[in-house]
């Protein structure tokens, strides 16, 4: 799974899946936050990505967002079967900002 | 504007080979992708010539769109694992996209997110090898880009009556053009002897139920089309979220869950989509 590269780390950020080495052993649980420290040794490692908590943050603000998703939906919405989707894509939108 | 002739037209696409300011590379591939039964070892001497090329597949095979995840290190490695129509399809898709970067921005990321949401579907339906559809989503769209190579000026002319209209590309190319970019599509890859689960899901992702042999083939493109629209992702050839079909819906029974697990890997594969941009 697609994750941030360990170069673009920054302290403070907050993992969002443990960081396993080949093994299967824990290195690093979820929800740690990063500190310089263990950044360096995920590099001295040799972990080469890991999953950060709001990663997928879009750059615009949630209401755009929103209000983008209304805009593409607005002549389909009453079609069958067009509310699941639009409803399924409003729960993921919001859950991109967390 | 004039009425095409078909057979004048199917001739031009079918012969889009020709031409001339078609890159060398591409024409070159194109040459090898019509030979019966192309062997690995052609495969793999047009790869290294072109290392750019050679490393776009090796990326794409090891991002999240494929989930090879790093485990596939040579052309070889992956036309061993992915099969050799897989590996054929992602060298089309990349040298031929690659043209499309100023026509119709946006068009490669939606083949992307296509590609992705096909996998997952076929994923939930119970398919064990995906990646057939998953390189035919990349593929569905590529009768576009051969309408616009061939008749540039009438795809724009087609574009502009999206706009003005709110009709989808589809039917706007029906108006302007003897057949759509869908048709276009099937017969090109059928020429390029692509399998016929290819050739058949791209020439029926719109319709379906017309499919008598890759009837879910084609229903999970055309779901993974409208998904990808849905969210926003890249561009088509119109900002218009397509309804879904309701025969297509019955035969996929995705849940809302089913479509929040799709959104979410499509969103991560997006993020590794931008490695794999055109510079």
């Amino acid at each position: 799974m697609p994750k941030i590269p360990v170069d673009k780390l920054e302290p403070n950020m907050k993992l969002s899946k443990p960081v396993m080495n080949k093994d299967g052993i824990v290195l690093l649980g979820e929800d740690t936050e990063l500190t310089e420290a263990v950044i360096e040794k995920l590099k001295m490692l040799n972990v080469l990505s890991v999953d950060v908590e709001g990663a997928l943050k879009p750059d615009i603000p949630i209401e755009n967002a929103l209000l983008e998703l209304d805009k593409r939906f607005e002549k389909v919405e009453h079609e069958p079967y067009m509310d699941i989707i639009k409803s399924a894509l409003k729960a993921h939108i919001k859950g991109l900002y967390g | 504007m004039d009425k095409l002739k078909p057979e004048v037209f199917r001739y031009k696409i079918t012969n889009i080979d020709a031409l001339p300011t078609l890159p060398r590379t591409l024409k070159h591939l194109l040459k090898l992708l019509e030979k019966p039964n192309v062997s690995l070892t052609e495969i793999g001497e047009f790869v290294s010539n072109d290392p750019v090329i050679a490393a776009k597949v090796l990326k794409m095979v090891n991002s999240a769109i494929y989930g090879f995840s790093g485990r596939i290190s040579s052309v070889k490695q992956a036309v061993i694992l992915l099969g050799m129509n897989v590996v054929k399809g992602m060298l089309l898709g990349i040298s031929i996209f690659e043209l499309m970067q100023e026509t119709m921005v946006g068009l490669w990321e939606h083949s992307i997110g296509c590609s992705v949401a096909a996998r997952i579907i076929a994923q939930k339906r119970g398919f064990k090898e995906t990646e057939e559809i998953s390189v035919s989503a990349l593929l569905h769209d590529i009768g576009k880009v051969v309408l616009i190579l061939q008749y540039p000026d009438r795809y724009e002319y087609a574009m502009k009556k999206t706009q003005d209209r709110g009709v989808v590309i589809g039917m706007a190319e029906e108006e302007v053009f003897p057949a759509n970019h869908a048709e276009a599509g099937s017969w090109i890859t059928e020429k390029w002897r692509f399998p016929k689960v290819l050739t058949e899901t791209i020439r029926y992702h719109h319709k379906p139920h017309l499919s008598k042999t890759f009837l879910y083939e084609a229903s999970i493109v055309s779901l993974a089309d409208v998904l990808v629209r849905a969210r926003g992702f890249g561009f088509a050839g119109d900002m218009l979220v397509p309804s879904v079909k309701s025969d297509v819906w019955e035969r996929l029974e995705m849940t809302e869950a089913d479509l929040r697990d799709i959104f979410r890997e499509m969103e991560y594969s997006m993020a590794d989509a931008d490695m794999l941009a055109f510079e």
